[in-house]
């Protein structure tokens, strides 16, 4: 599972102090209601040496009801046979409460006009749990405070510490290869990030210069290649010439023929793609695509018409473009193009211009086709077919020069390619 | 009819020159821009075949040298490199036509005849061949003297094949001449058949002989015999 950097950060600063407030919490509970404990025994021996030193010696034993009528916590009780002073916990019901409250006892011997005597004094611990809460409490917030604050600080502090990462990261996103643009990686003041920056900037350039040589490649592969072609294609047409050609040699020269018309083709899709891919068509004018559609019709219908392929046009929308008006006019013909071969035999073809769409469907084989390979170069679904693999391929190079989107469907058996202009 | 074939690719020039001897023109081959300058220095032709790229140097100089010369040679320039700049570029520097290669010998030849008929052009644009008569302006087609009903694109089509009379033109060789550059995107060249067939039972219904042959599995023939 991904997640962001922060995240990770937060989550262990969160772990630990959650850990340490576990742990300390109960401690520190601990700690102070023994500290109270110990300072209520005091309170406690306090009071007993103060009786000792100051009644004592008054009191005589008539006076010990009396004693305790007016006395609340400090009591002469009746020996319990004590020969230490003994502290404990006890708990005391109130009345006005109505509810038991703890309290911390001392009993301790006296002597009172020559009789053993205990001498009993309590203190309310309902005190100091309150107290307890208080400082629990007090603790929560102060942790509370504490963890938020430190989570606030580390955040924004990662957030401007990471800044000239996520930048990178965003500029490493909008990077494109086939746009010449190198990414603006600037410089930062972390020594990390301008290693990182530096690292990157040279990769990307690396690789652009390893595109643009493939790219250099293909055009120039594809530019050796018209003359050797053109060589085939004459020595074709001159053998052809010949007066004794036999029925036999007639078909081979046939199939000749259409090796080199197929050569001819793909050597002349390539280049189109790199003189695409080179920018070589920038003549940008404003034309309607119903108009141009219509030009090509004609070639199209005759096509069909080989094939029994029944066609239905609806262009009752106008589309206005700016676009290279050669460009767009392959792209409109590799479509169409795609429609008629792919076809089959008395087969439909719809062509439908809507709004800012350009619509064909075609039947064709029963099966939907990936829409993520049909637009890649050489992604023939069938190796029988003569196509070249790349009349899609420049569809999609096309509309991608101009902003434009093709999408593919199938549905009711028919494939439907669309252009969003 | 004389011809300078200025091309480089020996192999290229070869079948281009016998091509094109083979019928009413005399064609005469160099491979250098050197030689190239020295020919339109001595010898007057009907039309210039231009490669563009040559080893010493671009093709465009002999377009310049014909300019300075004051001469009106027909120019096709036969290229490898086809981009709009060229082109411009070409017809600018006073080119005729522009054939991208690879091309197919049988278009070379229409299109040298259709650029020296309009050197000519003398009133008269009519192609004469036998019964046939084809009036190039008023694009009408009479045989035996009779208007014959034709598409325009069906004209197209016996200007090429009388054009190329006696040579075996194959399904893409029409396909490319009829359809220009969409008929090499096509992968199939059956609506030629369709457009011959059309064209034969015209001739045929309007008493024409039989020149029309098919060879076998290859493509079509314009016979005379």
């Amino acid at each position: 599972m991904t997640k962001n950097l922060l995240y990770k950060t937060q989550r262990v600063y969160l772990i630990f102090s959650i850990a340490v407030f576990i742990v300390v919490a109960p401690l520190f509970y601990i700690i102070t209601e023994k500290l109270y404990i110990k300072d209520t025994d005091e309170t406690l021996i306090t009071y007993k040496t103060e009786f000792l030193k100051k009644y004592i010696l008054k009191l005589k034993e008539t006076d010990i009801p009396v004693w305790n009528k007016f006395n609340n916590d400090i009591k002469i009780i009746k020996t319990k046979g004590l020969t230490d002073d003994s502290i404990f916990n006890t708990s005391h019901y109130n009345i006005t409460e109505q509810e038991n409250e703890p309290y911390r006892e001392l009993y301790s011997p006296v002597i009172i006009e020559g009789k053993p005597y205990t001498f009993s004094v309590g203190v309310n611990m309902l005190e100091s749990e309150d107290l307890m809460i208080s400082i629990a409490l007090l603790f929560i917030v102060i942790i509370i405070l504490l963890l938020s604050g430190l989570f606030f600080i580390n955040k924004e502090l990662s957030l401007s510490l990471w800044k000239p990462f996520y930048t990178t990261l965003q500029q490493i996103e909008d990077f494109e290869i086939d746009k010449y643009e190198l990414p603006q990686l600037s410089e930062t003041k972390i020594k990390e990030f301008n290693r990182l920056n530096n690292s990157i900037f040279k990769l990307i350039e690396k690789n652009i210069k390893i595109y643009q040589n493939q790219r250099e490649f293909v055009e120039n592969a594809a530019h050796e290649l018209q003359t050797p072609i053109a060589v085939f294609q004459a020595k074709i047409d001159t053998l052809i010439q010949g007066s004794d050609i036999t029925e036999a040699q007639s078909v081979i020269f046939a199939s000749l023929n259409n090796t080199v018309n197929q050569l001819k083709r793909l050597n002349k899709n390539l280049l189109l793609l790199s003189k695409i891919d080179n920018n070589q068509f920038e003549k940008i004018e404003s034309f309607s695509i119903k108009k141009l559609i219509e030009k090509q019709l004609d070639f199209f219908i005759e096509q069909a018409e080989q094939k029994s392929i029944m066609i239905k046009i609806n262009l009752q929308n106008d589309i206005t473009v700016n676009a290279d008006i050669g460009l767009t006019e392959i792209l409109v013909n590799n479509i169409f193009l795609n429609a008629v071969r792919h076809n089959i035999k008395c087969g439909e073809l719809y062509i439908s211009l809507s709004e800012k769409k350009l619509t064909v469907a075609n039947t064709g084989k029963s099966k939907q086709l990936s829409e993520e390979k049909i637009f890649h170069r050489f992604s023939t679904s069938d190796s029988s077919e003569q196509g070249t693999g790349l009349g899609l391929a420049i569809v999609k190079k096309i509309a991608d020069a101009n902003n434009w989107s093709v999408s593919y469907s199938f549905s009711e058996n028919l494939h439907f390619f669309s252009v969003q202009f | 009819m004389k011809l300078l074939l200025i091309e480089d690719e020996q192999e290229l020039a070869e079948s281009i020159q016998s091509y094109l001897n083979n019928n009413e023109f005399v064609c005469e081959r160099v491979s250098s821009l050197s030689a190239a300058t020295e020919k339109i220095l001595l010898y007057e032709y009907d039309t210039i075949l231009l490669d563009l790229m040559l080893p010493d140097g671009n093709g465009f100089t002999i377009l310049e040298e014909l300019k300075r010369q004051n001469k009106t040679e027909g120019v096709i320039i036969l290229s490898a490199k086809e981009t709009l700049e060229t082109r411009i570029e070409g017809f600018n520097l006073g080119a005729d036509d522009y054939l991208i290669k690879p091309f197919h010998l049988s278009e070379l030849l229409v299109r040298i005849q259709a650029l020296i008929r309009r050197k000519q052009f003398s009133g008269n644009n009519k192609i004469v061949f036998n019964e046939i008569e084809i009036d190039l302006m008023s694009k009408v087609v009479k045989i035996n003297n009779i208007s014959l009903e034709i598409t325009k694109k069906e004209i197209d089509l016996l200007l090429y094949l009388i054009g190329n009379k006696g040579r075996v033109l194959s399904k893409s060789a029409i396909a490319e001449h009829l359809s220009g550059d969409m008929a090499d995107m096509m992968d199939n060249h059956d609506f030629v058949y369709a457009h011959i067939k059309n064209l034969k039972k015209k001739l045929k219904n309007a008493g024409c002989k039989k020149y029309i042959k098919a060879i076998y599995g290859l493509g079509y023939k314009w016979d005379d015999d």
